[in-house]
């Protein structure tokens, strides 16, 4: 958790690395002080046992003379020598006792004194020749009489007086020759409180070596009488004062630890004076003036980090502002303060950005969101468009309810929510059924509003065009203007004479049709013009088939054709007329919806790339007699013939029990179209013939006229001036044009290279319904 | 022969013809003919009466013929009024208004009334103008 701000990381660093350069630093210091600390201490040391040296030797000395002087003095006098000690002892408190010695000899006097001083102070006296042991046969007496300049025997321990002595024997001579001895008993207790007194350093001891090597007397009472360590003794060995240092101190109240040893000898005996310092107690000032400065340091970097902390969460206390800031842009949140750049450093820069970037990021974030709607609009918009384009087409299953001679299914289904593919069907009139299937080049929505522009314009035209290469052209010219995008469509175009099964078809480019009889399927070779919205000039060729009971056509987009598997590979018109010469079924629904399951297959996991269109239309017969044509006739035209062709009709009227009236208006409207063909139709090379159809619907009668002269459109004829009286005017015109229009139910007119059609249409009600008179037109 | 014609004439002042049969196309030549034949016959300022009783059926043509007959009529100060046309010939006069309702009676009754009152009109115009 603390871990987790820079600050304190920075500082703790800085306080880590400061430690790491206190404490190298410091090392270095202290190894390069401590040779230098060791010598000041080698040389105090020196000199401390140096002094303690002297101070023994004086002492000493002052025995020795005491002892000289003794034996000076006792050797011309022995009988005084009792009273002599006695004196002697008195003034040296060094001495525990003395003893003056003699050879049991002639003229030696026959005691040897002996004085001591007792536990009390009071002094003992003793004749030493009274002793049990004869003392002139030890070895004290014997070197003691060797020693005439003076000289310290070996150590002892006195059993009579319970303490370590120590002898110094000086001859008393005679004429040349040693006749006893002066023994000074020295106790070695004042040397230990020498020791004792010495000022040395803490922890540092002091002993005193006797010239075999053995420690006289010791700080530590514990080694007394032992011998020292070989490097010990080695190093006191030289006469010169030394120094040695031990790795593992003799003594056990050194704890093990590594001690310097300085050595003074001691002059007039051949004692060694020797002073101990552990070497801890050497460096134990500098260490721990050290570490009194590496704890200030210690506290120093301490109040440094301190510092470095507080400074650095002061300078990137902005920064923890902006993470938690950050967290908030994340949960979407940004609306927020930002903490004010109060210099224009990195963190003011960064603050700056981090201002910079929300404004940014709430633009982008309204910016996707407006997109996000948008996209929602759109879609919802596309549904709709999408319900909108399947409402132009007509439904997918039409049956000729009339007479069930034919039927048709179409399967349309669109690669996005919109597509360009269309497909129609729809009466003209009431034996021609006009069938069309397109595609529009490109997808989705531009070819979706061009495909709605087709169909209703292709609707709109119909009516006016009597073959299909004529509502190709006209629809051709319509979908040429304004098309400054050039978008274009394909177009097959059929239409069917539903009593005979006679097929007229133009294409616009479009793949040919299939036409498949009971075992096979072959495609319909025919010519075809330029896609419509392409060239204002194209012309589209007709071709003509005669569709027999069972057939059926195919009419398809290449959305199947070019249908590709996930190898890229197309579908193809071979495989189309393969599954449709092998369909089980031969009706138009499973010819059309088995086609589209065998894409579907083929095409798997490739996913519908166009957009399809499948139209079936299977021809199962032909009119029967019922509603064969009552009349059909191709006559001159001349007025013989007219009439002729008139009586013609009213005895077929009558005959199929047309009501008089309506017998009566069919004649006036034909007699009026046909004597107007006649009078002015013609031309010098035609208008010789007029075709005449009738039929007889449920209730109404159907005629159509066919005449090959002058272009004339009955339904653009100027209005006739009606004032109400036909003699009012000069010339009486145009009366027969306008009892056509008001007398027929239904009048349509188109022309084209085979001269003027009329298509007529005449209410025939039921008997049982009253009698209907057509309004006039106006 | 689809037309036939045929002539009463009670008066010089009136003259009625019973037109039988279809005036269309193809019999209007013949009608005018017969037509042109009796106008002469009809004193100026008279009336021919068309009783078209037995009239099946007229086209454009028939009418042009009438037009004509009562344009000649107008032009010598007399009428032509039209007796008793059936259903399908009265729908084709009414679809191009070819004659004024007035003139056209249903009843030979009907046609007296309106000649005798004419004729009254007449006698006191003849006075106040003479």
């Amino acid at each position: 958790m603390l871990l987790r701000s820079i600050a304190s990381r920075l500082s703790l660093w800085v306080l880590a690395g400061s430690v790491a350069v206190l404490a190298v630093a410091g090392g270095v210091l202290f190894y390069r002080v401590s040779g230098q600390i060791l010598e000041q201490a080698h040389g105090e040391a020196t000199a401390l046992a140096n002094e303690a040296g002297n101070r023994i030797e004086q002492r000493l000395a002052r025995v020795a003379d005491t002892a000289q002087t003794l034996a000076a003095v006792v050797g011309p006098r022995p009988e005084d020598a009792e009273l002599m000690l006695r004196d002697a002892l008195e003034r040296n408190a060094d001495l525990s006792g003395l003893a003056a010695v003699f050879v049991p000899a002639g003229d030696n006097p026959p005691t040897s004194p002996f004085v001591s001083r007792q536990d009390d102070g009071s002094l003992g006296w003793r004749d030493l020749r009274k002793d049990a042991s004869p003392y002139w046969e030890k070895n004290w007496f014997l070197a003691g009489l060797s020693c005439t300049p003076g000289c310290w025997q070996r150590h002892f321990y006195s059993q009579s007086r319970k303490r370590e002595l120590v002898n110094y024997s000086v001859a008393i001579t005679r004429g040349g020759h040693p006749v006893g001895l002066i023994n000074a008993d020295v106790s070695l207790d004042w040397l230990s409180r020498i020791l004792k007194e010495l000022a040395k350093p803490a922890g540092a001891y002091a002993f005193v070596l006797d010239d075999n090597g053995t420690y006289l007397v010791h700080d530590n009472p514990a080694l007394i009488g032992q011998r020292g360590h070989d490097d010990l003794l080695q190093a006191a060995a030289q006469h010169q004062a030394s120094r040695v240092r031990l790795a593992i101190a003799q003594n056990p109240q050194a704890k093990g630890k590594p001690v310097w040893i300085y050595f003074s000898p001691i002059e007039g005996t051949r004692w060694r004076f020797g002073l101990v310092i552990p070497e801890a107690t050497i460096y134990a000032g500098p260490r721990q003036a050290f570490a009194r400065v590496l704890a200030l340091g210690l506290l120093a970097l301490l109040a440094l980090a301190v510092v470095t902390l507080a400074v650095t969460r002061r300078i990137l206390a902005p920064l923890g502002t902006l993470a938690s800031r950050a967290e908030e842009v994340a949960r979407g949140a940004l609306d927020f303060e930002l903490p004010a750049a109060r210099f224009p450093d990195e963190v003011g820069r960064l603050t700056g950005a981090f201002d910079r970037m929300r404004t940014e990021l709430a633009l982008h974030m309204a910016e996707l969101t407006r997109n996000a709607r948008e996209q929602q609009r759109l879609a919802c918009e596309l549904d709709i468009a999408h319900q909108i384009q399947t409402a132009l087409l007509p439904g997918e299953h039409y049956l000729d309810a009339h007479c069930e001679n034919f039927e048709l299914h179409a399967l349309l289904r669109p690669a996005r929510a919109v597509g360009g593919d269309l497909y129609s069907y729809f009466m003209l009139n009431e034996r021609r059924f006009c069938v069309m299937v397109g595609d529009v080049s490109d997808k989705g929505i531009p070819a979706a509003l061009f495909m709605a522009r087709t169909i209703t314009l292709a609707k709109a035209l119909a009516p006016r065009a009597r073959t299909p290469q004529q509502l190709l052209s006209m629809l051709n010219l319509e979908l040429c203007r304004n098309n400054d995008s050039c978008m274009f469509v394909s177009l097959l175009c059929g239409m069917l004479d539903t009593f005979t099964g006679e097929l007229v078809m133009s294409s616009a480019g479009h793949e040919p049709p299939v036409l498949c009889n009971a075992d096979d399927a072959r495609l319909i070779e025919l010519d075809t013009g330029a896609a419509l919205g392409l060239d204002e000039e194209a012309s589209y060729p007709a071709r003509r088939l005669r569709l027999q009971p069972g057939q059926t056509l195919m009419l398809y987009t290449d959305g199947i054709t070019e249908a590709t598997d996930t190898n890229l590979q197309m579908y193809g018109a071979e495989r189309m007329l393969a599954c449709l010469a092998q369909a089980p079924s031969r009706s138009a629904a499973d010819l059309a919806s088995g086609l589209l399951a065998d894409v579907d297959r083929y095409a798997e996991g490739a996913g519908q790339a166009d957009d399809i269109t499948v139209l079936a239309l299977s021809w199962h017969h032909a009119l029967d007699d019922r509603n064969s044509p009552m009349l059909d006739l191709t006559i001159n035209a001349s007025m013989d013939d007219v009439f002729e062709t008139l009586d013609r009709c009213d005895a077929t009227l009558h005959a199929q029990g047309v009501a008089p009236d309506v017998r009566d208006d069919i004649r006036l409207v034909l007699e009026e179209l046909m004597v107007n063909m006649v009078e002015h139709g013609r031309t010098r090379d035609a208008g010789n013939i007029i075709g005449l159809h009738m039929r007889l619907g449920d209730d109404a009668v159907f005629v159509e006229l066919h005449h090959n002269g002058h272009p004339f459109d009955p339904l653009q004829a100027p209005l006739p001036a009606l004032t109400g009286d036909i003699a009012d005017q000069e010339e009486v015109g145009g009366l027969g044009i306008h009892l056509v229009r008001a007398m027929a139910s239904e009048l349509s007119y188109s022309h084209d290279e085979q001269g003027n059609h009329l298509q007529l249409r005449f209410l025939n009600p039921a008997r049982t319904e009253p009698r209907h008179v057509p309004d006039p037109e106006h | 022969m689809s037309l036939t014609l045929s002539t009463e004439s009670e008066s010089p002042e009136r003259t009625t013809v019973h037109v039988h049969g279809r005036l269309d196309a193809q019999t209007f030549g013949e009608f005018d003919l017969a037509i042109l034949d009796l106008l002469p016959r009809v004193a100026d300022g008279g009336t021919m009466v068309l009783n078209l009783s037995a009239l099946e059926y007229i086209s454009s043509a028939g009418l042009r013929s009438i037009a004509k007959i009562r344009k000649s009529m107008r032009a010598r100060g007399g009428h032509t009024l039209l007796l008793n046309p059936q259903p399908q010939v009265r729908k084709v006069f009414d679809i191009v208004k070819a004659v004024p309702v007035n003139e056209v009676f249903a009843s030979t009754q009907e046609l007296d009334e309106y000649l005798d009152h004419m004729q009254r009109q007449i006698t006191d115009g003849s006075i106040e103008v003479e």
